[in-house]
């Protein structure tokens, strides 16, 4: 964060952040919601627990954005202070004082898919057809 | 009280339906795109129609946009079925492919309708499916899943995206394979 800036050194707050909203919304692929399990132990014999990605996301639905940034870091002293300056929201909705300060935006990276009841019914209707039924099919 | 009532409810609604329905059986019922009915007087004429259909002229053929894809007809044997030919890169969210192969209840249409080769329609089934579970295709969904994903239950109510590489991850070996190294 504040790579691009000349001052940047990674122990120097440059006061760059980056804002993650809608997180409630993210997609996970395939199973991976109820395949996926976060693991916790407390320290005390017997303190372990396995937490399935749709159980943590129902009781916090900024946590699996925050532990993947959090795994993708390298492990030094240096993660904790910088996952300070990460804010994620799980709505649309930001404070003000955070808002006020973004300048830039980062595209997504998979785009979000439409609909079929999304489309009118002319455009599905006049959309080039790949599959004709038989001679002798019944339409149901 | 109340089940009385509710008994007496489904006994009109049965009566009521076995009366209007009338089952009529032709004999070549499967040449047949509509049944009409026409009254004229006291006749009353059932004919069957074969219409021509609506996708004719929308039809994509690779034979007629690249003919020089599609191999000569001396090998006939090895033909390739016509969503091979094109070589379309369909994936799952392109609904508006993946929702001719459906019928209008959300079924997957068999093979002997769609004249797929085996490959294709496991594939393009495949990705019906996973359509479906993703919640692009909510009108054309089995009726008795929760077609909307915000109302279903537990780990099916958040948005799941699907990698397509995924469905023929279960390759069965050739025999001829195990010698290769
Ligand atoms: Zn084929």
């Amino acid at each position: 964060m504040g790579l691009h800036k000349p001052i940047y050194h990674p122990m120097n707050d440059c006061g760059d952040v980056v804002v993650c909203i809608n997180s409630r919304e993210i997609a996970l692929r395939g199973e991976e919601w109820r395949r996926r399990a976060y693991f916790h132990h407390t320290g005390y014999p017997g303190g372990a627990s396995w937490t399935l990605a749709w159980e943590l996301h129902n009781k916090d639905p900024t946590m699996i954005i925050k532990k993947a940034v959090y795994k993708a870091m390298q492990g030094n002293l240096q993660r904790r202070h910088t996952m300070e300056r990460l804010f994620i929201y799980p709505g649309e909705k930001v404070p003000d004082d955070v808002l006020q300060n973004v300048s830039n935006q980062i595209r997504q990276l998979r785009p979000v898919p439409t609909r079929l009841d999304h489309i009118p019914e002319e455009e599905v209707q006049n959309f080039p057809k790949v599959m004709d039924y038989p001679e002798d099919y019944v339409l149901k | 009280m109340a089940s009385i009532i509710r008994r007496g409810v489904s006994f009109m609604k049965n009566s009521y339906i076995s009366s209007s329905a009338r089952t009529i059986v032709t004999t070549k019922q499967l040449n047949i795109k509509e049944l009409r009915e026409q009254k004229d007087g006291s006749k009353l004429v059932i004919e069957g129609v074969t219409l021509p259909s609506l996708r004719a002229q929308l039809l994509v053929r690779a034979q007629n946009t690249n003919p020089s894809l599609v191999p000569s007809e001396g090998n006939i044997e090895k033909k390739p079925c016509y969503m091979c030919a094109l070589g379309l890169d369909v994936k799952h969210t392109d609904v508006l492919i993946l929702s001719q192969f459906v019928r209008s209840d959300g079924c997957m249409l068999p093979r002997r309708i769609t004249k797929l080769c085996r490959r294709q329609q496991k594939k393009i089934g495949t990705m019906v499916t996973m359509a479906q579970k993703a919640g692009l295709m909510i009108n054309l969904t089995p009726g008795n899943c929760k077609k909307d994903p915000k109302k279903r239950r537990d780990y099916k109510k958040f948005n799941t995206y699907f990698d397509e590489k995924t469905i023929f991850m279960k390759r069965i070996p050739d025999q001829s394979d195990k010698f290769k190294r």
